[in-house]
């Protein structure tokens, strides 16, 4: 061997930006960002579908106590309990299966297994609060909501904000933090961030002209996350395939 | 035991703090391609034998002269295997080449902090 003993000649300053420089080739080359945000775009945006599909409007007698005792009251009924579950489950089989296969043909370990084990843990702990909310029955209108033993007011800003911090922010948003911060991508982390303010902060359908009591009220919930979600996975596919070509060249 | 071994379970002890970094920087270690496979190995955590080539745009030999001495030093970890009817080569980083390349780039950030320090004290 003619350079085994010969140490490296660059300032130790040199040597360092080398090392920084190969660690980010094998952390772009590790990185397929695109693909968990288009599943979990298109996903969301299926919510649409769903939540249309579901859509169910029953006429219950006011509860005794209420203001309004002896008219009638509006019961809405939206969304399936199957779908997220098992959609959100089905994504994160399909991230896992994904990295290992582009592991393989790229020849370079994937940190993607805290992701994976963090979304199915959180999409879990999701779907039983979903279950324990729907154990507990129709909510009759003006009656409390059990959350987890909770007995909130269905209509205070803590319990709206309880149940979106219950959904999507929590079953998709944190896994995504993991995710940003496995592969240390600070790019993900801010569009984690933005889409973690979209799910939490509430969004009304007044502004589109679509009433509550619309089957469609719930297209901006799903749509403008969802749509977030999409525009992410084009950019870093775009990204990715910038980067791969000025490689090669 | 060979001065390369000898010189890699160097690497595990950090050298006092009143030593000059040069001292704790392990010849193993410190070349340009190892160091380089010792990174790409850390952060990749298994590579594979082509990738690394390319990542470090070597020759096929010229790696794999290398990854014997690291192999040697038990600083990393290499498994043979078929994937289909591909032959690969996979390696990983032992926990003493993890321990050897946070010790190297210790030692270069002091070295670097006492340049510094020294081109300061030298200008006032």
């Amino acid at each position: 061997m003619t350079d085994a003993s010969v140490p490296s000649s660059a300032t130790p300053h040199e040597v360092l930006a080398r090392l920084g420089d190969l660690t980010r080739r094998v952390r772009s080359a590790q990185r397929g960002t695109w693909f968990p945000l288009l599943l979990l775009g298109a996903l969301t945006l299926g919510g649409i579908l769903v939540s249309r599909l579901t859509f169910n409007v029953e006429t219950l007698p006011c509860p005794a106590s209420g203001p309004a005792t002896g008219s009638d009251c509006t019961l809405i009924k939206q969304g399936s309990p199957i779908y997220w579950p098992v959609g959100l489950a089905l994504a994160y089989a399909a991230t896992a299966y994904f990295y290992i296969r582009r592991s393989r043909n790229r020849g370079v370990g994937t940190p993607v297994r805290p992701y994976v084990l963090t979304g199915i843990a959180l999409v879990g702990l999701a779907t039983a609060t979903a279950f324990w909310i729907l154990h507990q029955g129709p909510g009759q209108p003006g009656s409390r909501v059990d959350f987890w033993g909770l007995h909130l007011d269905p209509g205070s800003g803590v319990t709206m904000f309880l149940e979106r911090l219950a959904g999507n922010a929590m079953a998709v948003g944190l896994p995504l933090l993991v995710l940003a911060w496995v592969e240390r991508n600070r790019a993900l982390l801010l569009l984690t961030v933005v889409y973690l303010a979209v799910e939490l902060v509430p969004l009304t359908t007044g502004w589109a002209g679509i009433a509550v009591t619309s089957p469609w009220s719930e297209l901006p919930c799903f749509g403008v996350p969802g749509m977030l979600l999409l525009l992410g996975a084009l950019g870093f596919g775009l990204a990715e395939l910038s980067g791969r070509r000025a490689d090669s060249s | 035991m060979s001065k390369q071994s000898e010189q890699s379970k160097q690497t595990e002890q950090t050298p006092p703090a009143d030593q000059h970094p040069v001292n704790g920087l392990d010849d193993v270690v410190h070349q340009r391609v190892r160091l380089g496979i010792l990174t790409v190995a850390h952060q990749g955590r298994r590579v594979e034998f082509g990738f690394l080539r390319t990542a470090l745009g070597l020759t096929a030999g010229n790696l794999s002269q290398h990854l014997a001495v690291l192999e040697k030093a038990e600083l990393v970890r290499i498994e043979k295997g078929y994937e289909g009817k591909r032959a690969r080569t996979w390696l990983s980083l032992t926990p003493a080449g993890g321990r050897a390349l946070q010790d190297e780039v210790t030692q270069l950030k002091r070295l670097i902090r006492q340049i510094e320090q020294g081109s300061s004290d030298s200008e006032s």
